[in-house]
C-alpha cells in the first residue's frame, strides 16, 4: 500500500518537474535546466521518451526469464507471467516509438526517416509482434506455452543488438549514433545534476509501474484461466 | 483568452499530463481491489 502512494507523488513529482522546469543558457537556480544545443525545449520528452523504451527492454527481459522458468518447471503460471510481461513491453515499445516519432517531428524536422534507430525499433516491434501472432495461432495450452516460450528467448537474444549496439555504431540523428558529437551514452549527455534527478526518478517511477501493472495483468489472466476450467 | 492559452501552453500540457496519469492510477488501483476480492472469493470456493 506504501508504496502505491509513494509511486503516485514520485510520479506526480516527475511529471511537474519534468514539464514546468525552465530550460535556460545558463542554470542558475536550482530548479533550471540547461540547455542542450539541437535540442532546445524538446529536451523535455527525455523525462517520458527514454523510461518507455527502458520499460520495453525490462519486460522483453523478464518475458525470456519467465519463458526459461516455464521451460523448467513446465509450470503454466510461468507462461502466462512471461506473456503479460511481453503485452506490457510491446505496449511500452509502440510508446517509445510514438514519443520518439514524435520528438524526430520537432527535432530533425520529420515524423519518420528510417534513422538507425528508428529501423532497429520497428524491426524489433516486428519480432514481438510475431511472437503474439504464433501464440494466437496455436491450439493447446501446453504446446502453445513451450512454442512462445522458446521464440521469447531467441527473440529476446536480438534486443541488446537491436537497442544498445546496433543504433551506437551506425551514424544517424540519435543521440548517442557513431558520429554524435554530444559523445557517450545517451544518459550523460550534457544534462546537469537536477536535470539528471529528475532522469533517475522518472525511471525509478516508471520501473514501479510497470511491475504493479506487469502484476494486475498476470494475476487477472491466471484467476481468468481458473474460472474457465472450473466452468469446463 | 487565447493569449493566456498561447502564453501558459506549458501548464495546460501540464494539467492534461497529470489528469492522464491521475486516470492511470485509479484505473490501476481500483483493478487491484477488486482482483483482490476475486481472489479472496475463488480461494474460498476451491478449498
Amino acid at each position: 500500500m506504501a508504496w502505491k502512494v509513494f509511486l503516485f507523488v514520485l510520479m506526480t513529482l516527475v511529471c511537474i518537474a519534468g514539464i514546468t522546469f525552465p530550460i535556460v543558457r545558463e542554470p542558475v537556480t536550482w530548479y533550471d535546466f540547461p540547455l542542450i544545443p539541437g535540442l532546445e525545449e524538446n529536451a523535455k520528452i527525455i523525462f517520458f521518451h527514454v523510461p518507455t523504451a527502458w520499460l520495453a527492454t525490462i519486460a522483453f527481459l523478464m518475458a525470456t526469464l519467465y519463458s526459461i522458468k516455464y521451460l523448467r518447471k513446465k509450470d503454466l503460471d510461468d507462461d502466462v507471467k512471461a506473456y503479460t510481461a511481453a503485452q506490457i513491453g510491446m505496449i511500452f515499445c509502440v510508446l517509445a516509438t510514438v514519443t520518439g516519432s514524435v520528438w524526430a517531428k520537432f527535432a530533425w524536422g520529420s515524423f519518420w526517416n528510417w534513422d538507425p534507430r528508428e529501423t532497429s525499433i520497428f524491426a524489433l516491434l516486428l519480432i514481438y509482434g510475431a511472437l503474439f501472432a504464433l501464440r494466437s495461432a496455436v491450439d493447446g495450452d501446453e504446446k502453445r506455452a513451450t512454442l512462445s516460450s522458446v521464440y521469447s528467448i531467441i527473440a529476446f537474444v536480438t534486443v541488446p543488438f537491436f537497442i544498445f549496439i546496433m543504433p551506437r555504431i551506425m551514424k544517424g540523428l540519435h543521440p548517442g549514433s557513431a558520429d554524435d558529437t554530444n559523445a557517450g551514452p545517451v544518459v550523460d549527455f550534457k544534462m546537469n545534476q537536477n536535470m539528471q534527478v529528475v532522469f533517475y526518478l522518472s525511471l525509478i517511477a516508471f520501473t514501479i509501474l510497470y511491475f504493479w501493472m506487469w502484476n494486475v495483468g498476470y494475476r487477472s489472466q491466471i484467476i481468468k484461466d481458473k474460472l474457465q476450467k472450473q466452468i469446463n | 483568452m487565447e493569449q493566456f492559452f498561447s502564453q501558459n501552453a506549458i501548464y495546460i500540457v501540464l494539467i492534461i499530463v497529470l489528469l492522464v496519469w491521475f486516470g492511470i492510477f485509479g484505473f490501476l488501483f481500483s483493478l487491484d481491489k477488486r482482483l483482490k476480492a476475486i481472489e479472496n472469493d475463488t480461494k474460498g470456493v476451491k478449498k
